[in-house]
């Protein structure tokens, strides 16, 4: 069956951006008639997800084995409400096929906030929320992968599989079992769980103690992340869709390398994505050249999480620049400030650039690991300015354990600094800082995983700080919103019992949570309070010796090591960059830093 | 420069005009066909459209005009690049842009689901007073130009350019006023200077 959209003229017609429902994207490939169906949805709107690199690489791994793989994103409230209206189910973007009618429905959690947006897109396609409502009837297999799969548990009652690490070969082999065992029968499951990367939810039991703590697992009690070795090699997209209309990352974009050398205690991709692996140069030219050609794009991201620290860059956009058409322009957006070199920014926009010094003292930055000084922060402004920039975005957070006044006070000074430095030559134009501040979510895998998060009253007096020490000419100071950080915390540590909080919340209306404007923090917080459940017995800080939700997930980062780094932190002790010295996060054997690879 | 008639359906009735525009500037560009830039610091492809019919309205007559000394196959490598609702149904060189969001004058189209009512009920007012979309009073009536039934197809031509009327907002005033509902509407014909 498909969806006939003809039908839904009178729909598209009264909604906002139809476009993002209508599928017909030049580049998109669905196969008609395949041995195996796949929907990689994305709980998020479509301008969101069409930006993402990662699912159109898991959708890739699974044509290349012949199989059929489609799209499908949040609708929006009015297009939801709609469908419901017209009794039509959510289908996919390409084959217009329900979302119930294909074998396996995957689901990226890029952050926890989409949580609620996986229920909706279910209930809209008719899928029982809960697995054990599926049990027994012809439903797709429900999967999810992504950064936030490494702690799945608040989200584990309603998958059947969880796919934790690279995404590249093992979701595309379990299709291939599927097949094999016929459906998703014992076998299957017995089969699947076998692999590195797969996480069957109801083959482990979660055991809590009477104080509501972990306090043990049975059945499968380890789960090995997928790790890819070879990125030259692994599948990806030469041709992509072009979104139909102007998407968030509205570029071609090509990932230079996975993971990150430098360690900053408080991100957990820099953790889970370890170790680091890089592509060739050779093969980021052919991917760029086959992106520009086939999309039509003007401009190449060049993504990883700290691209300056690719070896062979300098090389990289000499032979970027060779090959792609002249007027193709080059976008490098994780520049690290001790990386920032004038010649790779000469090809960005000139202007505005961003830096992420994430705390305002020198202190606070050894304690996050950071790694980076105030004078490699002036100076890196200083070489954007005489290249004619004439704004600057600085990254910042508030929250970091042992946080002082004294490191927001820090945050002041560096745009004092910065504007100095500005004003220490004739300008054309007049400065423009915008500091972005957010809350530090502690985050699984990471050496401060243990540690609480800060109240809303400190959050409060904290912002109250900042606000007067940047009320400053030509300096915009941007704040994130306690109430979602306080939610991102609690569902990133939360465990099993949280799945009812999420059911309960999105039966009251939540959903598109990332959504500032959308968010209900009331709803949030009777759904908690319904369910007998407590936010702060999440976001508080958790003992050393006590289990975590997420500790039967393997993701190969040792957890003495990441003990080591939080009292490392506590001493203000820097780590440094895995290129200077291997820290033995535990991964050493697969890492090629570490074998002295590179 | 190249003027072209191009599509607008099978899905891409519901692109924004920006949108539109970006889809046609990457056609091109997947062609090969190299559009020259406008001069001075952020110089963009020298790209003219007609003015776009409402969202969700189809269209099989509108125009364009590339500023290009490309001199290939423009229609086979058009459509070869575009997307499926996007498609060129001809083109011709010109030595001036004939700046088709002035030079299209009106512009017929075909609706059905419009409950059937005389046509010359309609012609025969004087006025016909709506409330357009930002809430103002206007007239309607100077801006219809022909009114029609073939078979159960509505067929009507309206004003353009200057003397605009959306064949949206004319739909529902008759579905108003007589019923139905406007399943669908197509441009067919675009009459002014310079089409073909």
């Amino acid at each position: 069956m498909t969806v006939d959209t003809e039908k839904l003229r009178n729909l598209l017609t009264s909604v906002e951006k139809p476009s993002r429902y209508t599928g017909g994207e030049y580049g998109a490939d669905a196969k008609e008639v395949a041995p195996f169906y796949f929907c990689m949805a994305f709980p998020d709107l479509y301008e969101v997800g069409m930006s993402n690199l990662g699912t159109k690489i898991v959708a890739e791994s699974f044509r290349r084995r012949g199989y059929s793989a489609d799209f499908c994103f949040t609708p929006y409230r009015d297009f939801g409400e709609g469908l419901r209206r017209e009794g039509v189910p959510l289908y996919s973007l390409a084959l217009k096929k329900p979302l119930g009618e294909f074998d396996m429905v995957g689901f990226s959690l890029q952050y926890e906030l989409c949580y609620t947006n996986m229920l909706y897109m279910l209930d809209l396609a008719g899928i029982p929320l809960r697995r054990e409502e599926r049990r027994g009837g012809r439903y797709p297999l429900i999967v999810v992968g992504g950064p936030c799969a490494v702690n799945p548990e608040p989200i584990a009652d309603f998958v059947d599989i969880v796919f934790i690490g690279d995404g590249e070969s093992v979701d595309a082999d379990v299709a291939d079992i599927y097949l094999e065992c016929g459906g998703a029968t014992e076998e299957f499951y017995a089969r699947i769980s076998r692999l590195d990367g797969v996480y069957v939810p109801a083959l482990t039991t979660v055991k809590y103690a009477k104080d509501g703590r972990i306090c043990g697992f049975e059945g499968i009690t380890r789960v090995r992340r997928a790790i890819v070795d070879d990125l030259d090699n692994a599948p990806f997209p030469a041709t992509q869709p072009v979104p139909n209309l102007e998407s968030v990352f509205d570029r071609s974009i090509i990932e230079v390398m996975r993971g990150c050398y430098r360690g900053c205690r408080f991100c957990q991709a820099g953790f889970i994505y370890r170790p680091v692996r890089q592509r060739s140069v050779e093969t980021l030219t052919w991917q760029a050249c086959s992106l520009i050609a086939s999309t039509g794009y003007e401009e190449v991201s060049l993504n990883s999480l700290s691209t300056g620290d690719y070896p062979k860059l300098r090389q990289l956009i000499r032979s970027l620049k060779e090959n792609l058409p002249a007027d193709v322009t080059l976008a490098l957006p994780s520049l690290r400030v001790d990386s920032f070199d004038g010649d790779f920014a000469q090809d960005a926009r000139r202007i505005s650039l961003t830096f992420a010094p994430e705390a305002g003292t020198q202190r606070l930055r050894d304690v996050i690991n950071k790694d980076i000084t105030e004078d490699e922060i002036i100076n890196a402004a200083k070489s954007a300015f005489d290249m004619g920039y004439c704004a600057v975005k600085l990254y910042f957070m508030c929250g970091l354990p042992t946080e002082t006044d004294d490191d927001l006070k820090g945050i002041r000074r560096i745009c004092d600094l910065i504007k100095g430095a500005y004003n220490a030559a004739p300008r054309k134009k007049a400065l423009r800082i915008s500091v972005s501040v957010s809350t530090f979510v502690p985050k699984p895998f990471t050496p401060f995983q243990w540690e609480r998060q800060i109240t809303k009253k400190e959050v409060e007096e904290r912002h109250e700080l900042l606000k007067k020490l940047l009320f400053i000419r030509g300096v915009s100071l941007s704040l994130s919103h306690f109430k979602t950080s306080v939610l991102e915390a609690a569902l990133a540590r939360g465990d099993r019992r949280l799945s009812s909080v999420i059911e309960n919340a999105y039966k009251k209306g939540c959903i598109l949570d990332g959504w500032i404007d959308e968010f209900n923090v009331e709803a949030w917080e009777q759904a908690f309070a319904e369910c007998g459940i407590s936010p702060d017995e999440y976001t508080r800080e958790r003992g050393e010796d006590e289990i975590l939700p997420w500790d039967f997930i393997d993701v190969g980062i040792d957890k003495n090591f990441l003990l080591r780094e939080r009292r490392a932190a506590y001493s203000a002790k820097v780590s440094g960059s895995c290129l200077k010295k291997c820290n033995s996060c535990g991964l050493m054997s697969r890492c090629p830093a570490a074998r002295g690879e590179i | 420069m190249i003027c072209f008639k191009y599509t607008r359906t099978d899905g891409a009735e519901y692109l924004s005009h920006l949108d539109l525009m970006r889809h046609i500037m990457r056609t091109m560009r997947r062609a090969g066909i190299e559009l020259k830039k406008s001069e001075g610091y952020h110089a963009h492809p020298r790209l003219y459209l007609n003015s776009p019919p409402p969202v969700g309205v189809q269209s099989v007559a509108e125009y364009g005009t590339a500023d290009t000394e490309f001199d290939g196959d423009f229609v086979g490598l058009f459509n070869a690049f575009s997307p499926s609702g996007i498609k060129c149904l001809g083109a011709k060189y010109s030595q001036n842009n004939p700046n088709y969001a002035n030079s299209v004058t009106a512009c017929s189209y075909i609706a059905e689901g419009v409950a059937h009512f005389d046509a010359d009920l309609v012609l025969g007012e004087k006025n016909i007073v709506v409330c357009d979309l930002r809430g103002r009073n206007l007239d309607i009536r100077p801006r219809i130009y022909a009114v029609e039934w073939q078979d159960d197809k509505l067929l009507f031509t309206l004003g353009a350019g200057q003397n605009n009327l959306r064949a949206d907002l004319f739909c529902n005033y008759l579905c108003g006023r007589f019923g139905g509902r406007a399943e669908k509407i197509i441009k067919v014909a675009s009459v002014g200077e310079g089409v073909f």
